[in-house]
């Protein structure tokens, strides 16, 4: 079995504040695993770093394969003139890769399809409610064909049946040897998905495993 | 009207004409670019250092892109350096950076007795459009173009979320590099035709209108390519109808179309 990412402890500063303090894990292809943990825990700056988005002030970060990561908040402008395609292909570029293909536009397409937001390609994001949003960021992340999926609060914001939408495109991607490793703060997000490793953290260090 | 044909008979009009509708739409090209990503005051900064550049130059006799091309370049590294580095401390570093480079050069200028360059610098002249300056523009406008075809894709990505474009391996400070030494290109070549106080206006307020009326990224790339080439001949003929300086012109077309844009979409 591939080793998609090891993460050995891992110590993650902001300045003189530790929001991670010796963190190691590890996620294998066709491995889920939830961090779980209350606000503030250091979640979302462990799946930060993991997609090399915050130096390690010591430690070590090996990952292997193509990674997508859907940040908690999309930080630009949500006033960004752009249509959800647009924005959902952006998910097929890589180092080295200018040009999209026709199989990248058919892959953003399926990837919108089976998050159920193919009617809204053409639209503006502007124009999307926040839990349409997040389905573009999801399908921005799955159409790029990833190895390892990092999501940070990906329920948040959606229906329930868009939940279940997420999970049955999660399965989907676990089969297809992707490691998935999903940051959320409440468990219950989990209860859909019976397989798969759950790491708790509390204060930047892990506290159940 | 019939003024208007005439004057295209005079090379010095077509020269300007040509040299700057090519520089206009790659200005307003960028000019998406540096307003979605609030980089605005770069092509401010740029042009105020291009301006105590030329200043330099005419006080020390040599020819003026000898002194404006370099430093406007090495101004827009540092530029790019402070800002990514620093955040928000890069615009107050960029407002004063050049608002002393602005002082140095009228100061430049009065003491060596070359005040009499100073409004056409400030405010553009087509007079001061060479052969060469034409020559110039077309080979930069042709770069500038061909670059952000090809790096379209790329751009978009950057422009619309940095931290995505890492996760994805990209190396988004590159990038940001290649948009400011385009931006510096465009300020170099069209400094002399519109004026270093005026140049900025032509890279930010066709953007601006276009983003207003366009949907989407790719709409509003041609939108702004569109209004900033009608802009700029609208204007440019204005300037000589009114005799005002050209530059003055094509911003004043330039915010009229955005306020009547503003208008008709707030009717809607
Ligand atoms: N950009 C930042 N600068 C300084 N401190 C931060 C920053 N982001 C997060 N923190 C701090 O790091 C800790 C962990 O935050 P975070 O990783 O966002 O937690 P979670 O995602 O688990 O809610 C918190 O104490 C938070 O205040
Ligand atoms: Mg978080």
């Amino acid at each position: 079995m591939t080793e998609r990412l090891r993460l050995s402890n891992a110590v993650i500063k902001y300045g003189d504040v530790t929001a991670v303090n010796g963190v190691s894990m590890t996620a294998n292809e066709g491995e889920m695993i939830f961090i779980t943990g209350s606000n503030g825990s250091g979640k979302s700056t462990l799946i930060k770093a993991i997609a090399g988005l915050l130096p390690l002030s010591s430690g070590s970060l090996e990952r292997t394969g193509k990674m997508s990561y859907v940040p908690q908040y999309e930080d630009a402008d949500r006033d960004f003139p752009a249509r959800a395609f647009e924005i959902v292909i952006t998910g097929t570029q890589r180092h080295g890769k200018l040009f999209y293909t026709h199989d990248d536009t058919e892959r953003a397409l399926t990837a919108m399809k089976e998050l159920g937001i193919y009617d809204l390609a053409d639209k503006e994001i502007r124009t999307l409610s926040g839990g349409q949003l997040r389905r573009v960021f999801l399908a921005r992340a799955i159409c790029g064909n990833p190895e390892l999926l990092l999501l940070d609060e990906p329920c948040a914001g959606l229906d329930a049946q868009s939940h279940e939408v997420l999970f049955n495109v999660i399965r989907n991607i676990l089969s297809g040897g992707c490691a998935v490793v999903m940051v959320t703060h409440d468990i219950s997000d989990i209860d859909g998905i019976s397989e798969g490793r759950i790491i708790k953290i509390s204060g930047g260090r892990i506290s159940i495993q | 009207m019939n003024e208007v044909i005439d004057l295209l008979s005079y090379p010095f009009v077509y020269r300007a004409l040509i040299a700057g509708s090519l520089i206009s739409v790659c200005a307003s090209v960028l000019g998406v670019i540096l307003v979605l990503k609030h980089y605005s005051l770069i092509g401010h900064g740029l042009s105020e250092i291009g301006f105590a550049s030329l200043s330099l130059s005419s006080a020390l006799k040599i020819p003026a892109m000898y002194v404006a091309a370099p430093s406007v370049f090495i101004a827009s590294f540092v530029i790019m350096f402070v800002s990514r580095k620093y955040k928000t401390a890069g615009d107050i570093a960029i407002a004063a950076a050049s608002s002393s480079a602005l002082a140095a050069g009228i100061a430049v200028s009065s003491l060596t007795g070359t005040a009499s360059n100073m409004s056409s610098y400030l405010f553009g002249s087509v007079l001061a459009v060479t052969e060469n300056d034409l020559l110039l523009s077309v080979i930069l406008s042709f770069i500038v173009i061909s670059v952000f075809i090809v790096l379209y894709n790329r751009l978009f990505l950057i422009t619309y979320n940095e931290d995505y474009a890492r996760s994805l391996g990209i190396n988004t400070a590159f990038y940001q590099l290649i948009i400011s030494v385009l931006t510096a290109m465009i300020v170099v070549a069209g400094m002399k035709l519109t004026g270093t106080l005026l140049i900025s206006g032509v890279i930010i307020l066709p953007a601006v209108t276009a983003k207003i009326i366009a949907s989407g990224f790719r709409s509003l790339v041609i939108m702004s390519g569109i209004i900033s080439f009608i802009a700029f001949v609208f204007g440019l003929i204005a300037s000589f109808i009114f005799n005002i300086p050209a530059g003055a012109g094509v911003i004043l077309m330039n915010t009229m179309i955005l306020i009547i844009a503003r208008v008709v979409r707030l009717k809607k």
